[in-house]
């Protein structure tokens, strides 16, 4: 082919080197949170919080029924930066919790590079990162603002 | 007088402040790595397959970036089958009223399969939030190896909904 592919080896590490504000990381579509999932997750993370994974407890609670782990959706917003900057370049990842995910939504992770800096004398990158919901009706509503700072050499 | 208390106090024990737990050890084992990973619908095969991991250049399969919260909640279950109270019973966790506000890890080093790492958690404060709606508890965790040192900080936000 041309000589660029030769140069694409590098692949992300090229990409990463040359981040710049505003570019945006690949989206995540994780798809729809069924019971099958939350329950899944439960057992492999450990959260066996019943407001998860029984139904029963739930409206026991007063609440119409078990909702996402957001640990779960977390993990998947981790995702994000880790398969585009490699989870070894990750010096720090965190995200806040702005809506409770009900069960059988639809998860959608993002990220965009908010800017570069310098720590410790070594290139890196902040990452916004926004997990969302989407509703039927295509709309939208955010669930984590999170952020990760991923070295970028 | 009126015997109703004002502002609210409420549910978690905030006694507990600057309480400290004795750390709990806990095996990283490469089946429960894979396991975590593939509920996140994370397909990479360095977090499922030792040699893939070996051929990217890790010693074991390592974990994923927010594993540590497996470790953290393993190792309050375990504090329970040693007969310590887990951190979160010390702190009064209502699971009824309980959302998570924040989660932050910062990573000083890698967590592989076959570590035998140690979780401390320490009770940074409590707060009250929205004239007392709410009232979050900060809590603060370390993970270690013992010849690697520190390997993740974590910072953890909990909320009770208390209306």
């Amino acid at each position: 082919m041309n000589d660029m592919d030769t140069d694409t080896d590098a692949g992300s590490d090229t990409c990463l080197a040359l981040a710049r504000p505003g570019d945006t990381l690949p989206e995540i579509h994780f798809g729809r949170i069924s019971r099958a999932t939350l329950t899944l997750y439960a057992g492999a993370s450990g959260d066996h919080n019943l407001v998860h994974i029984d139904t029963d407890f739930a409206r026991e609670a007063g609440l119409n029924d078990v909702f996402a782990q957001g640990m779960l959706s977390l993990g998947v917003l981790a995702r994000v930066a880790s398969s585009w900057g490699g989870a070894d370049r990750i010096r720090r990842l965190s995200g806040r919790f702005m809506a409770i995910t009900p069960v059988n939504a639809d998860l959608t992770c993002s990220g965009e590079v908010a800017e570069r800096l310098e720590i410790d004398g070594q290139p890196h990158v902040r990452v916004n990162l926004v997990a969302e919901i989407i509703a039927p009706d295509a709309s939208r509503t955010r669930t984590i603002a999170g952020e990760a700072i991923i070295r970028t050499n | 007088m009126s015997d109703t208390i004002f502002p609210p106090r409420g549910l978690f024990n905030r006694a507990t402040t600057g309480l400290k737990t004795d750390p709990i050890f806990f095996d990283v084992e490469a089946g429960r790595i894979s396991f975590f990973a593939e509920t996140l619908g994370e397909d990479d095969p360095v977090y499922h397959d030792r040699d893939d991991a070996r051929a990217a250049g890790h010693p074991d399969v390592p974990a994923p970036p927010t594993f540590p919260c497996v470790v953290d909640l393993e190792t309050s279950r375990i504090a329970k089958r040693m007969g310590r109270t887990p951190i979160y019973d010390l702190i009064g966790c209502d699971y009824t009223r309980l959302l998570h506000g924040e989660e932050t890890y910062e990573y000083f080093g890698p967590i592989y399969a076959g570590d035998r790492v140690s979780f401390t958690t320490e009770v940074v404060g409590f707060e009250d939030k929205k004239g007392g709606a709410l009232e979050t508890a900060r809590l603060r965790a370390e993970i270690r190896h013992a010849r690697r040192g520190l390997l993740v900080a974590i910072e953890r936000v909990l909320v009770h909904r208390l209306n």
